[in-house]
């Protein structure tokens, strides 16, 4: 009867029970940003989920639901503090005719950031909603079944491209004050999981003594105070920016500050043909296109022993990390004169200036390659490297131009508004308010387990333990997640294991 | 019922002449077990009782379940894996109530989660009990003997693997064993060296022979298994009458000893009967003696990796210098005239152990049976596994114990049952399963061996399952048994039956308590000592009052004797229920969507290479390497990412297992659909 009853758990049944089954985790109550930024007069916020109906009554009170797919005109307001947000479009899908088979609704409200962050900061105040994790909403309709095939082939690309997004903007976000705040707590947290631990696994051996615990309940103190003071303090760290982080990295010399003058047409940043004329980073905010852009002018890639330009060469490099776009600008007279040997040229650049921590593949999918000085070549030359550039695969788009005489300039112009409108239609990348918004949704998370611990301190060690794990793992949503095996060395680095 | 079944040695009790006799022929089984140690006793029992006919070989029947280094069973973690391979239906719960001879439960202050079951043993009844019940079993035949080497073929293109295992070729007879499915579990005895002092001889444990390095070669060079070296080590013994016990401090047992297994009436030692333990601590003469001698010490200068818990009296003084050290001294047995000093392990010369041990002023005179000595062994690097622990490259062979790098008894005894179960349904051509995480220590031991892969010896730890307050010590007989039962096939119907009137029983004691309802006031009548408190609002049940630290439901049971009162045997158990329930309620969604995730295999021979999905190159590399099971083991990869999830998780859904089936082999697929599925998978996750 056994392999009878096995055979019901084939592979192939399991996933169809699995692709035709209810979205997966259906208990949480998800909302996000769902429209990209600049651009765009209106915002849609959309929620998803069994509290879905509860956000819609939180924002636009009680009375006059919408009727189903329905646009009603509501005044959204905050639901504690009553203050009036903004006055749009509220739209009630009941499941499961929904895009992800849950109950969902949509606020469409007026695109400035204030509004925005106001909706997400009102939505993460009401219990059982939280910020979706990348791709959440798309999972969620795919288990549903919601999504045709020819979908699902661009869902992946999607999530992978939300989940880089959110990875840049968490890294700008990370940079700074607030970085080494969250970086402390977790590393506080993880210090008091892994001695509760310690006081569990090897309580009865020796050197370990119950003060352990002492310290670990002054220490859970502390992290409560000093996150709920966080939480409250109007402050919110530092003011981010809202454009698309636009970065020109190149080698010294190249014209880097010469491009960013061209494109804002002004001097903003001083220009010589002496090499390590730009230490620091010069940023300016520009409309390109009519998409916000953040554009950024950094220090030349070289090795240095000047220190002031060392710590300048370490900010750009900092600053290609976080870009959600990078121009590598190159001095085309250095290029060789045979186009075939360019792109190996090209290439060997490319890896001199381009981050490799996440994969040089994804590095060069936001990157366009800009072939200066191209008036210091002869024109059948320019001519027959750009012809050869445009069908050359391999490469991310490359334009020849001149920032001296701006021919060149038109074309690309063309390929930047193209990347630009493409990354503005991604709701995630750039928009500081709804990684806020995240943040503060995993901090309170954090608190809240953080009271686990208290409250079973003296009754159930496990469940207490349980709650600094949980602490742990809202935290480590934000700085990145602290498995089985860092807890051990922590434990085996303070106490002496004997048993 | 175990003293007459002890008494009786059965007819099967080595008759190796038999075996011997009928050198040079050739003979075959379902099974075969090599290795007579907590890991080989498990996976032979579990295979006969899957049904399997099975043959264990060992080098001496005699030492077959012995305690080669503590004399102790269980402990925090531990302990709840013995009572795992208890649920499955395993020995070791059993043997250890029958041998145990000094039983506590630790971290009984710490939450019943993480409580801690363990035992002192006698070490001959240990050894007898697990040996009376081998030799006794139907469809095993235990052998005298060493394996020379693994005979190997041809692949069955059917299934993932480079070679398939058919037997075993036996060294001194040269006789030839033919069997489906072949289990190593020969611990520390793989390439195993042994050290003392600056002396160094082959062997994987003092008093017995080395085995061949035949197999060795089969592991490495026939089968191209990546191998890795550990270390590990054992005290010396003290002879008890040379030690003077009125300088360590008494540690005494529970006076009401627990039982390890679910099926134990009680434990075979007596409470008033029970042995206590003694604690001492090193003084700073121990630490002097250990670093005049390192000189003399090559197994500490070597740098192969051993464990950090439980490490040497040399690592402990080393890394933690100044300090006073706590040693147990534990009895051997009953009859025992031996103590072992836990937490002494040490590899120097015998003269300089005895030095080093007087340096402690109870052991000022102490005299020992036999000096410490350490041991280096090869393991196979458990990535190479499936989580039916059979390797991936080779079709029916099977891999437990310390060979996969883990050390401990209990965690060999978990591996072996699992093992166990794998070669049996092999052999009897039943689908491999697999064990959740989610679900049992077990399950946790496995995926982490076989998806990280181990650096140092691996030991259980609480802190290793995140879903320890779902993986209690008390629930492990519904979480495993009734799933031992009806889909493994381990379990026999008679612990099968009483594992079902449990959970009855505590069903309805649930109900009986979710039915009763009071307001807090009625509740402070009714029930004063719980302290319910006056500010309370709304009605409270009485599972809601049982949470409360100090209310047992032998209190709720004497105010409610008609209602509750049938339910006075499950007392224990429906407290630790009602304190952790909503705590697992709310685990139980996570556990839900990891399995979900879990029940999705990911074909084993895909080429992640060649693949035409997006996947990036770093992705693919990271695939090719560990390969998991499932899609919830490759999401559990370091450096995976959410949208290679999803394309590997599209992949599974939308193409059809004949195509996969065909992507890893050129040759057509003959299976016809309906039961293509059944091979193409290494595991299926147990249901749920």
């Amino acid at each position: 009867t056994a392999a009878s009853a096995r055979t019901q758990f084939s592979g192939a049944r399991a996933s169809h029970r699995l692709w035709s089954s209810a979205p997966l985790c259906a208990t949480d109550t998800i909302f996000a940003l769902s429209s990209g930024q600049g651009k765009c007069g209106v915002a849609v916020v959309r929620v998803s989920g069994p509290a879905s109906a509860l956000a819609l009554r939180g924002l636009t009170g009680p009375d006059r639901p919408p009727a189903p797919r329905t646009a009603a005109l509501r005044s959204i307001f905050h639901p504690q503090s009553k203050e009036i947000l903004d006055r749009g479009l509220v739209f009630w899908f009941p499941g499961p005719h929904s895009f992800t088979g849950e109950d969902s609704a949509e606020f469409h409200v007026h695109g400035g950031p204030a509004v925005v962050s106001g909706v997400l900061d009102a939505l993460g105040s009401l219990p059982g909603l939280r910020p979706a994790e990348a791709g959440e909403f798309t999972r969620r309709a795919f288990h549903a079944g919601k999504l045709g095939l020819t979908e699902v082939e661009g869902l992946g690309d999607l999530i992978h491209a939300e989940t880089e997004a959110q990875r840049r903007q968490a890294l700008r976000q990370m940079a700074g004050d607030l970085a080494q705040l969250y970086r402390d707590w977790s590393q506080r947290l993880t210090q008091c999981l892994a001695h509760v631990e310690a006081f569990i696994d090897f309580g009865e051996d020796d050197l370990i003594e119950d003060g352990v615990l002492d310290q670990v309940d002054n220490s859970v103190a502390q992290l409560q105070t000093e996150i709920t003071c966080h939480l409250h303090d109007g402050r919110k760290g530092e003011r981010l920016r809202s454009g698309v982080q636009v970065v020109i990295a190149g080698e010294t010399n190249a014209g880097k500050s010469s491009l960013l003058n061209l494109l804002c047409r002004r001097p903003a940043a001083i220009v010589s043909p002496i090499a390590g004329t730009t230490r620091d980073v010069v940023e300016t905010c520009l409309d390109i296109g009519g998409f916000p852009v953040l554009l950024s002018d950094t220090a030349g890639l070289r090795e240095t022993a000047d220190a002031v330009e060392q710590e300048g060469v370490r900010r750009a490099r900092e600053k290609v990390e976080q870009a959600d776009l990078t121009l590598v600008v190159v001095d085309a007279t250095q290029l060789p004169t045979d186009p075939l040997q360019v792109p190996v040229f090209l290439g060997a650049h490319l890896l001199a200036v381009l981050p490799h921590g996440v994969g040089l593949e994804e590095s060069l999918r936001h990157c366009i390659l800009v072939l200066n000085k191209s008036d210091l070549l002869p024109v059948e030359q320019v001519e027959k490297t750009q012809t050869f550039l445009n069908k050359n695969p391999g490469l991310p788009p490359a334009s020849l131009l001149s920032c001296h005489t701006s021919h060149g300039l038109e074309n690309f112009m063309t390929s930047l508004q193209s990347r630009l409108s493409s990354l503005c239609g991604d709701p995630l990348a750039g928009t500081p308010s709804l990684t806020q918004a995240r943040h503060r949704a995993h901090l309170h998370e954090c608190f809240q387990a953080l009271g686990q611990y208290q409250q079973y301190r003296d009754v159930d060690l496990a469940l207490a333990a349980e709650g600094v794990r949980l602490a742990l793992t809202g935290l480590g949503r934000i700085t990145g997640k602290v498995g089985a095996e860092e807890i051990l060395d922590i434990i085996f680095r303070d106490f002496c294991i004997g048993k | 019922m175990l003293a007459r079944r002890v008494l009786n040695r059965p007819r099967s009790l080595a008759s190796p002449s038999s075996w011997a006799a009928s050198a040079r022929t050739v003979t075959a089984c379902d099974v075969i077990v090599v290795g007579g140690g907590h890991a080989g006793t498990e996976a032979a029992a579990a295979a006969t009782r899957v049904g399997a006919e099975t043959l264990l070989v060992t080098q001496k029947i005699q030492t077959i379940g012995a305690l080669s280094c503590n004399p102790s069973l269980g402990g925090v973690g531990k302990g709840q894996l013995v009572r795992e391979v208890d649920a499955l239906d395993g020995l070791m719960g059993r043997a250890g109530d029958w041998a145990g001879v000094h039983f506590s439960i630790l971290n009984r202050s710490k939450g019943p989660a993480v409580w801690g079951p363990r035992a002192q043993l006698d070490r001959p009844r240990y050894r007898q009990f697990i040996q009376a019940e081998l030799l006794s079993m139907p469809r095993l035949t235990v052998v005298e003997g060493s394996v020379e080497e693994l005979l190997v073929s041809e692949p069955d293109p059917e299934k993932p693997g480079k070679h398939r295992v058919t037997g075993v070729r036996m060294a001194d007879t040269g006789r030839i064993i033919l069997a489906r499915s072949v289990v190593l579990t020969t611990g520390t005895f793989l390439s195993g060296s042994l050290f003392m002092g600056q002396t160094t001889s082959p062997g994987g444990r003092m008093g017995d022979p080395p085995s061949g390095s035949g197999l060795s070669r089969s592991l490495k060079e026939v089968l191209g298994l990546r191998l890795g070296r550990l270390r590990t080590g054992t005290p010396p013994r003290i002879f008890k009458r040379s030690v003077d016990l009125s300088l360590a401090q008494l540690q005494l047992p529970d006076q009401r000893p627990t039982p390890f297994s679910f099926i134990s009436n009680g434990t075979h030692c007596k409470p008033e009967e029970q042995l206590p333990c003694y604690l001492i601590n090193t003084t700073p003469g121990v630490e002097r003696v250990v670093r005049e001698s390192l000189h003399l010490n090559s197994h500490i200068q070597q740098d192969t990796r051993g464990p950090r818990y439980c490490p040497s009296i040399e690592s402990r003084v080393l890394r933690f210098p100044g300090r006073q050290h706590q040693v147990w001294l534990e009895p051997e047995g009953l009859t025992s005239d031996l103590l072992y000093p836990q937490g002494l392990s040490m590899t120097m010369p015998p003269d300089l152990q005895v030095r080093l041990l007087r340096e402690i002023p109870a052991l000022r005179k102490a005299e020992i049976q036999a000096p410490g000595y350490g041991v280096q062994y090869d393991f196979v690097c458990p990535t190479q596994l499936f989580p039916s622990l059979e390797v991936r490259s080779a079709q029916g062979l099977f891999l437990a114990g310390q060979i996969n790098g883990t050390t401990g008894y209990e965690e060999a005894a978990a591996q072996g049952v699992w093992a166990g179960v794998s070669a049996g349904r092999r052999a009897l051509s039943l689908p491999p399963l697999s064990l959740s995480r989610t679900q049992s220590y077990i399950g946790v031991l496995i995926d982490d061996l076989v998806g990280r892969g181990i650096t140092e010896p691996y030991r259980m730890f609480t802190s290793r399952a995140e879903f320890r307050t779902s993986l209690r010590p008390d629930n492990a007989d519904l979480r495993l048994t009734l799933k031992g039962y009806c889909d493994i096939g381990c379990v026999s119907p008679r612990r099968y039956e009483e594992a079902v009137r449990m959970k009855a029983g505590l069903s309805e004691a649930l109900s009986a308590l979710q039915d009763i309802t009071l307001s807090p006031t009625r509740w402070r009548e009714k029930l004063p000592q719980a302290a319910v408190s006056a500010n309370k609002s709304g009605i409270m049940s009485a599972e809601e009052v049982l949470q409360y630290k100090d209310v047992s439901f032998e209190m709720l049971a004497s105010a409610f004797p008609d209602v509750l009162g049938p339910y006075v045997e499950f007392a224990e158990r429906l407290k630790i229920e009602a304190m952790y329930r909503p705590h697992c309620e709310k685990q139980r969604r996570e556990i839900e969507r990891i399995l979900q995730e879990e029940s999705l295999s990911l074909p084993q021979d895909v080429d992640y290479l060649s693949l035409p999905v997006s996947l990036s190159q770093e992705v693919r590399e990271l695939l090719d390497r560990v390969r998991p099971a499932t899609l919830g083991a490759a999401s559990r990869l370091p450096g995976m990412t959410p949208a290679a999830i999803l394309h590997l998780l599209n992949y599974i859904t939308r193409t059809p297992q004949r195509d996969r089936s065909a992507e890893r082999s050129s040759t057509p697929d003959p299976q016809n659909l309906s039961d293509e599925s059944r091979d193409s998978f290494p595991c299926v996750p147990v249901s749920q």
